[in-house]
């Protein structure tokens, strides 16, 4: 493959949280348009790699980054790199649902107003963005007369489908997901799943999850990290049907994790 | 991509900080230096009804200069929280100065401020009633607001900055109308706090200069405005 078909490139990232290294030289390519889980023990650094790629970790004072990371081919560190447009063509999905406490609507407007000039979206314009946002999501028939309800009311399901509804407008190139289903019931997961699925190859998903079932079903690839290091990349079928690395093994065979 | 956007606010809120803490410091420094532009002579051996009006003359002139010390507050909490790093060491200095002046007991700001101002000064300045009350209210607001601030769930900010807000639009469009009623509380508090003092100056030195235990009806107002605006600062908290 060559390097245009990586969304996502890190070459040797190590990040400290004050003097504790979290990330250990992690070298990875993701691919576009798939499915790309990253699984391991709880504290081996998974969401704190996911993190790095939309700079979200900066806003904590005490981290410190080294090496390169490449989004779309461009290094997201240089001195020309607006957070705005990253966070813009990086979207974001946390582990709690975690609407805006305002209206469905203005939820999924939320990040477009951002990016957008003051009043340069009109009613119209607004309305067709909602509708699309929420048909793409598979919300529109149950929220459409539920517009001006306030987001935080909702269903969990429906919640953490709003936040994956609220960066489409934006159109990401990227879609990070930090165990997006781990507060969800097994009707959600599976709603949330099979949104994934429809959605992948427009966008590339990186997603972070505990529950091996889940990366097995939905992803493409698979990224296994333990304590900081990234220990095995593949296709995910591979990774969990003949693992090459030891313990990769172990943790796919659950005999620890 | 462009780094415009992102660097003019962070510019402008810290160029606000630095103007604000100037004017500080200018302020101190008349105070420590030559004493004020608007004063009231009085004499501390005759105390008649007239220094009472005095004291109240000089307050009713300072009013707009006590709304600019609670809205300094404010504006203070909001940097601390929201712009300062909390493991700065600009932060931890500030935080634990805050953290002692909030402690100390308002009463021993009090008797420092009837000492000074009406019996070693015998000058009610300007200055020496801005540092009474700068104080006695700035730490007390300051930490109420950090509070309020801080009880803004964390989803809600990572949420907008994943999105890509900038700091002054998760405050305005988020954090500041999610603590406004619990501002509006703290504001009353320091309201509250100012009637208080008044009340303290007033009655002290009417303590003082009629040798009997007895306050001028206006004292009495002052209280109970005190206790109202209290009961609403509970209300609305």
């Amino acid at each position: 493959m060559d390097t245009n078909n990586f969304s996502i490139e890190t070459e040797n990232l190590s990040l400290w949280y004050g003097d504790f290294q979290a990330l250990i030289d992690v070298s990875v390519n993701i691919p576009t348009g798939k499915i790309t889980s990253l699984i391991g023990p709880s504290g081996c650094g998974k969401t704190t790699l996911l993190r790095c790629f939309n700079r979200v970790n900066e806003r904590y004072g005490n981290v410190k980054t080294k090496g390169e990371i490449k989004i779309l081919g461009k290094n997201i560190y240089d001195s020309d790199v607006s957070l705005l447009e990253l966070r813009k063509t990086v979207g974001m999905v946390f582990q709690r649902p975690n609407p805006l406490p305002i209206s469905v609507y203005e939820n999924i407007l939320f990040g477009l107003r951002i990016h957008s000039p003051f009043r340069s979206l009109n009613r119209t314009q607004t309305d067709e963005i909602v509708e699309e946002a929420l048909t793409s999501v598979f919300l529109w028939d149950d929220l459409k007369d539920k517009l001006k309800t306030r987001a935080t009311s909702l269903q969990l399901e429906q919640q953490q489908k709003l936040c994956i509804a609220r960066l489409l407008p934006l159109k990401p190139q990227v879609i990070l997901m930090d165990e997006p289903c781990s507060a969800l019931d097994s009707k959600g997961t599976l709603a949330v799943e099979e949104l994934m699925s429809v959605l992948a190859g427009s966008y590339t998903f990186l997603i972070v999850t505990h529950n091996m079932a889940q990366a097995k079903r939905v992803s493409d690839e698979c990224i296994y990290m333990f304590l900081g290091e990234l220990i095995e990349h593949r296709e995910t079928q591979a990774l969990f049907e003949t693992p090459e690395h030891e313990k990769t093994a172990d943790y796919v065979q659950m005999r620890y994790g | 991509m462009n780094a415009n956007i992102m660097n003019r606010s962070e510019l402008i809120y810290h160029t606000i900080a630095i103007i604000s803490l100037v004017i500080v410091i200018i302020l101190l420094w008349n105070f420590t230096s030559d004493g004020s532009y608007v004063e009231g002579k009085i004499n501390s051996d005759v105390i008649t009804e007239e220094t009472v009006s005095t004291i109240y003359g000089q307050l009713y002139r300072m009013i707009p200069t006590f709304c600019g010390v609670i809205l300094f507050s404010i504006v203070i909490s909001f940097y601390l929280e929201e712009w300062l790093q909390q493991t700065s060491w600009q932060y931890q200095i500030i935080e634990r100065h805050i953290a002692i002046l909030a402690r100390v007991p308002s009463l021993v700001v009090g008797i420092l401020a009837v000492y000074f101002i009406f019996f070693h000064f015998q000058n009610i300045t300007y200055y020496g009633l801005l540092l009474t009350v700068v104080l006695l209210v700035m730490p007390v607001t300051i930490q109420s607001t950090q509070k309020s601030i801080q009880t803004v769930d964390i989803s809600v900010r990572e949420a907008a900055y994943a999105l890509g807000a900038t700091r002054w639009r998760v405050v305005t469009d988020h954090v500041f109308p999610h603590t406004f009623s619990k501002i509006l509380a703290v504001i009353c508090t320091a309201i509250s706090r100012i009637l208080a003092i008044a009340a303290f100056l007033v009655a002290s030195v009417w303590i003082y200069g009629s040798n009997s235990f007895s306050f001028p009806k206006s004292v009495i107002l002052l209280i109970t405005g005190a206790l109202i605006v209290s009961v609403l600062s509970s209300l609305l908290d």
